[in-house]
């Protein structure tokens, strides 16, 4: 008999072993089981689960750890990105307007620069 | 998971040689799998499973140890045993089926080449096992063997082919014959 003949052999007298197993053995396997069904961990969030593949294509052995790290960087850093944008657009639009107020106004830009003059303006405005 | 957990109890008993430690070992694998790689595609469930049972009976002798050195410890503290008096056959159960309608002589004959064959595979060297299991038992090919193992397709051919010649030697020597 070569050793695959054997081998076939034992396997046939380990699924006769099978067989044997008690009933008390097999409930406890069936509760087992059950209870595993029953914890099964839920359905990753579709983001995760696409990032993980994408970072799983460039890398092999990443972990939930580390995708849980990578995506919360990535929203800080599209958080700063935005409120910079967001401020420097602000800026932008109220030095237009000074510009345009400027260029719109009679009163010529050096007036602007005259000290006595912006002591004139502040004393007409206290005054009325 | 229903069509190996039997077979995986099986190799639990042949490694740690406890029903109840069999049962509890296949239990906590299969809480870990549904827990932690519930999520994971179909395909790479079976690995898993044998990485976490493999790990889970390492663990085992792990505490094994720890608690046997305890015991040593303090059973040489206390010279009292409080269960001199109890006869294991007491606890004993009778196997399953014992009660089937069938020739006793044949039954009983059958039973105990099974037992001596279940007896001679835990007696195996690990590794060697491991690998016969697997290729003649779970019917897997020496590659997805080779990959379970995380050894080479050459090893494993080794571990089998040793395990086959150390079990048919012990089981010829005990008289039996498959």
């Amino acid at each position: 008999m070569n050793e695959h003949q054997f081998g076939n052999k034992v396997r046939q007298a380990l699924n006769r072993g099978l067989l044997g197993i008690s009933d008390k053995v097999e409930r406890r396997l069936q509760q087992a089981r059950e209870t595993a069904l029953s914890r099964q961990r839920a359905e990753r969030a579709p983001a995760l689960v696409w990032a993980d593949n994408v970072l799983g294509r460039f890398g092999g052995a990443w972990t939930t750890v580390t995708v849980y790290a990578v995506l919360s960087l990535a929203l800080l850093a599209g958080g700063a990105t935005g409120i910079y944008t967001w401020q420097q657009n602000q800026r932008i639009a109220e030095l237009e307007e000074i510009d345009s107020q400027l260029l719109t106004d009679d009163l010529p830009i050096d007036a602007y620069l005259d000290r006595g003059f912006q002591n004139w303006l502040k004393k007409r405005s206290a005054e009325q | 998971m229903k069509g190996v957990e039997k077979r995986a109890f099986k190799q639990a008993v042949f490694a740690v040689r406890e029903q109840e430690a069999a049962l509890d070992i296949v239990q906590d694998a299969m809480l870990r799998l549904a827990e932690k790689y519930g999520d994971r595609p179909d395909a790479e469930l079976p690995l898993l499973f044998h990485r976490i049972m493999q790990n889970a009976i390492r663990d085992w002798f792990r505490r094994q140890k720890v608690r046997s050195l305890w015991t040593t410890l303090l059973s040489s503290l206390s010279s009292s045993r409080e269960d001199e008096d109890q006869d294991p056959l007491e606890t004993l159960e009778a196997a399953d089926g014992s009660n089937r309608e069938e020739a006793p002589g044949e039954q009983l004959e059958r039973a105990q080449t099974l037992e001596i064959i279940d007896e001679e595979i835990s007696r195996l060297p690990e590794r060697q096992r491991q690998a016969f299991l697997m290729r003649y038992w779970e019917e897997l090919d020496v590659a997805e063997t080779a990959r379970r193992m995380r050894c080479s397709e050459g090893s494993v051919k080794t571990h089998c082919s040793r395990a086959a010649h150390s079990l048919a030697a012990a089981l010829k020597a005990r008289g039996i014959t498959l």
